[in-house]
């Protein structure tokens, strides 16, 4: 894994353009400038600030809408078999089951799935780089036991543990972990992390390994820097292109993910809205009521896609020797 | 004991749940006389069902599933008291059926004497009389611990039974007898009963108590190994019966006309003689009888509907009772009637905010029953519940009764706020459930779609009296809320189906002495003590809770009239002074056939098709 370091010394890659005189760029700069160019990535980018400001505004939506996110309009919004009513001019997408509006419920399944997904990711990588760094820079026993126990995490079928974890986290009020793990958003999230962590940590690792032999490395140790300082101080900036690039690839994973546990029942409570339980209740009827699975169908891809594509993006702007 | 009547509450519930309903008055009709002239004789009838929830493994001392009740009394085996097997009040009375007539019952009511018709036969390879010693060996049976007699609870009213069964049963070293029952010849039996009990007779009308006959059912004295080579005394037997070799024990192989998993096979019995029957209990038009399992309910319903089924035994999806109902060529053969069952929102007496009478009144006023209706499917899933037991186990007497009505049955807030105010739960008298304990109650419900698409009207309707409830979907939360020491404060899982036509089969909920620490069914523990709370494991507020057990004790004494309105008269009070449930749904068992089913009619008893009655085009198939 090559990285990009503030120290290096080589040709700017910028193009110059003749009788223009060549000057020299920060990384930064060079960074942007690809960037730019990328209008895949661009277009991630703009998805993901619109997809923000939705999930943000949702409470705003919801009361310009006029329907609260578990309102039921039972009688307007299902028939009197108890099938949802498709879109009209007040529930622009619809209905579900309970005859709540599917547009608010959207925008606020919006709001969980980037919750889940960032804080999740957040979590995970918060995890992964101080453990990977640890384990790339000790070696010897610590890089053993950190590196055994990713393997072991990695080899473990994550979902059937994920739906053990949350099966047994669910079955009482409480929580599991004496309360530390309550039942909802908090467990989604800790299943989460705690599956996706040894990816970035593994990556970490392995830069630092090659890291802590250069010589910028042997200087600041030779000036007395302490092993705390090394590693988060000299080393960790240089691990902050392939960590971006990490976080982007594995949002939309984790977004995936909290739709997958959601799907399955043992995501997150039926009064928080979640692209992934609204897929699953709509399983049941899509075919009478095909507004209920093609606008979370549609949101979720859309999120999922636009990570992919920015992920994607930065990828190429800030590691261009990676380059196809 | 009493304990074990919970599996009928599963199963009829697994069965109202699953078999979806539709009662309105134009399908309730069709439970006579379909279009299609004189019916015909003839037909190889095929069920699918998706799921078989044997629980007794089709034995009938211990199996208490709806479906094999149903089987049992229409084709199978001969009580000594029967049902005519349709639908409506008539379906719900009691006919002679292995019995040459009504007993003679004692005075004091706690003798009962039958004779028994002469020319009912076993069919082969028994081929001989059922004599009174055949009903006794099924009493002896019932009372065998080994057996697990699911509903044996019932006949421990029996002098000498609850010895029989110390001593251990059949598997008893030497003579064990039931000394209250007497077989003085082989017409002739005679039981005494420590009590007078208004029910007996219904008691009988159960399958358990039919003959069985011993030099078969000897061999097998574990539970449920008797269900692979029932030997009957109905129109119809499993199929391979008469190629059964009975020589010897170990002669017996499994009959191929059931297998637990997989089907259910059953043929003409040529012992059966018509001249002992009546027909207005059975007219047996169906020459062959097979049920099998599809896990794909989606294509039960395609099959049915093309015609290579004649009947789902599932639930119907929302979609298809549309369909069904809308569609006027499909109209007839949707079929939808009063199920005798009840499903309701259960309370905890003990549990805050729920220990405090106002609190569970106010849930009654305040719950959107219209929309956890249309959760199940709507209107066509039966009438909105008002009270306990069903309205036409009380002949409809009751259907005006409805205490807590509210406009449209979507719940009334300004009601339910009102009394709200009055309890201690609404510090300032607000209206709102305000104090610590309104905030995150524990609701238990199921995994499964109709209790999935419940939840947020349980959730916001309890919302709009300030209870914050947080639900929890459990795959086995009849279990959950069966264990006292969980202390689920709410639950929506619950349902009860009657076993038989008295209220009694509802009031067993409400007994403190079926109060169990697992396995029990009074889920609200109304009438708990503080004593029992300890032994069982109950918590939170165990004094004080009121009991209706003197109440339910004098019912029993009673029979006929007296004894409909006494229970008529416990349901009120549980109602308005206990408030143990927030019932919503009277449900309907409805059944999908195809347009082969020329004559369908529905089975009160059993909440099932009327087997013995209904006919199909022979030529289908």
């Amino acid at each position: 894994m090559a990285t990009v370091a503030p120290e290096t010394t080589q040709a700017p890659l910028g193009l110059a353009v003749a009788g223009e005189q060549v000057t020299g760029r920060t990384p930064r700069q060079l960074f942007w400038a690809r960037f730019k160019k990328d209008r895949a990535a661009l277009l991630g980018l703009a998805l993901i600030v619109l997809l923000v400001l939705l999930g943000a505004l949702a409470p705003l939506i919801s009361k310009l809408a006029g329907h609260g996110p578990n309102e039921l309009f039972t009688r307007e919004m299902t028939d009197e078999f108890g099938i949802p009513l498709g879109p009209n001019g007040e529930f622009i997408f619809g209905a579900d089951k309970s005859g709540r509006d599917l547009f608010v419920r959207i925008m606020y399944g919006i709001r969980t799935s980037l919750i889940v997904g960032v804080v999740a990711t957040l979590f995970a990588v918060f995890i992964g780089v101080v453990l990977g760094i640890a384990a790339g820079y000790f070696r010897g026993v610590v890089d053993t036991i950190i590196s055994r126990t990713i393997d072991v995490i990695l080899s473990m079928p994550i979902l059937l543990f994920a739906i053990g974890i949350a099966a047994a986290c669910s079955a009482t009020a409480t929580g599991c972990l004496n309360g530390l793990v309550k039942p909802g958003l908090s467990l989604v999230i800790f299943i989460i992390a705690i599956f996706t962590w040894p990816y970035i940590a593994r990556i970490v690792r392995g830069s630092t390994l090659s890291l802590r032999e250069k010589e910028f490395i042997e200087a600041a140790r030779s000036v007395g820097a302490g092993n705390g300082r090394i590693m988060f101080r000299e080393i960790l900036p240089n691990l902050v292109a392939p960590i971006i690039v990490y976080t982007t690839v594995i949002i939309p994973n984790n977004i995936l993910f909290e739709a997958a546990l959601s799907f399955l029942g043992l995501g997150v409570p039926d009064r928080i809205p979640s692209l992934g339980r609204m897929l699953d209740d709509a399983s049941a009827i899509f075919e009478d009521a095909w507004w209920f699975m093609f606008f979370p169908g549609l949101f979720l891809i859309l999120i999922t896609l636009a990570f992919n594509l920015l992920g994607d993006g930065l990828r190429d702007a800030l590691d261009p020797r990676s380059d196809r | 004991m009493l304990a074990l009547s919970l599996l009928l509450a599963v199963t009829a519930a697994g069965c109202g749940g699953d078999d979806g309903g539709g009662g309105d008055e134009q399908a309730a009709t069709d439970t006579g006389e379909d279009a299609g002239g004189e019916p015909q004789r003839g037909g190889t009838f095929r069920i699918q069902t998706d799921a078989f929830e044997w629980t007794g493994n089709f034995d009938p001392t211990g199996e208490y599933l709806g479906t094999a009740l149903g089987f049992y009394s229409s084709l199978l085996v001969r009580n000594l008291m029967g049902y005519r097997h349709v639908g409506g009040p008539e379906g719900n009375e009691l006919i002679p059926d292995l019995a040459e007539a009504e007993p003679e019952i004692s005075e004091d009511g706690l003798t009962y004497t039958f004779k028994i018709k002469p020319g009912v036969k076993f069919a082969p390879p028994v081929d001989r009389d059922v004599t009174s010693k055949d009903v006794l060996y099924a009493f002896k049976r019932i009372g065998t611990p080994s057996l697990v007699a699911q509903y044996g609870f019932y006949y421990s009213v029996i002098e000498g039974m609850a010895e029989f069964t110390e001593k251990g049963g059949l598997s008893a070293k030497g003579t064990n007898e039931i000394s209250g029952i007497e077989t003085p010849d082989d017409q002739t039996i005679t039981f005494k009963l420590t009590e007078p009990t208004g029910d007996f007779l219904f008691r009988l009308s159960m399958p358990a108590a039919g003959p069985i006959p011993e030099e078969v059912a000897k061999c097998f004295m574990k539970a449920g190994e008797y269900g692979r080579f029932l030997i009957a005394t109905g129109p119809y037997m499993l199929e391979g019966s008469d190629n059964l070799d009975a020589t010897s024990c170990k002669s017996m192989k499994p009959l191929p006309g059931f297998n637990p998993n997989q089907r259910l096979i059953m043929v003409r019995n040529p012992n059966y003689d018509e001249a002992t029957d009546t027909k207005e209990a059975r007219e047996n038009f169906v020459d062959r009888w097979e049920m099998t399992l599809n896990t794909n309910a989606q294509d039960i319903f395609d099959r049915v509907k093309s015609g290579s089924v004649e009947l789902a035994h599932a639930s119907e999806p929302p979609e298809v009772i549309r369909e069904y109902t809308q569609n006027e060529d499909l109209k007839k053969n949707y079929h939808s009637d009063p199920g005798d069952r009840t499903w309701y929102i259960t309370m905890n007496l003990t549990q805050p905010p729920f220990d405090d009478i106002h609190v569970r009144k106010a849930a009654n006023l305040i719950m959107d029953k219209e929309g956890l209706r249309r959760a199940w499917g709507g209107s066509v899933k039966g009438d909105i519940a008002q009270h306990i037991v069903p309205d036409t186990m009380f002949n409809d007497e009751l259907e005006d009764y409805a205490p807590y009505a509210t406009e449209g049955d979507a719940g009334d807030v300004d009601k339910a706020m009102e009394e709200m105010k009055q309890s201690k739960y609404d510090t300032d008298q607000d209206g709102m459930c305000d104090a610590p304990q309104c905030k995150g109650v524990l609701h238990v419900t199921r995994t499964t779609d109709v209790w999935k698409a419940m939840v947020p009207v349980i959730e916001e309707s309890f919302r709009k009296i300030g209870i914050q409830v947080t639900t929890r979907e459990f795959e086995d939360s009849y279990t959950v809320i069966q264990t006292v020491k969980r202390q689920a404060p709410v639950s929506s899982t619950p349902g009860w189906g009657k076993d038989y036509a008295d209220a009694s089969t509802f009031m067993v909920l409400f007994d403190s002495r079926s109060i169990l620490a697992e396995g029990n069914v009074n889920y609200s523990l109304v009438g708990l003590t503080g004593e029992q709370a300890k032994e069982v494991g109950a918590a939170g507020t165990t004094s004080g809770i009121p009991s209706i057990d003197a109440d339910i004790d004098e019912c029993n004494k009673l029979q006929d009239d007296e004894r409909l309105s006494c229970w008529q008269d416990l349901d009120q009070k549980l109602m308005e002074e206990i408030v143990p449930w927030v019932p919503y749904l009277d449900a309907n068992a409805d059944f999908v056939t195809s347009d082969a089913v020329t004559h369908y009619v529905y089975d009160q008893f059993a909440g099932e098709p009327g087997w013995a009655h209904i006919a199909m085009d022979p030529s289908a198939g």
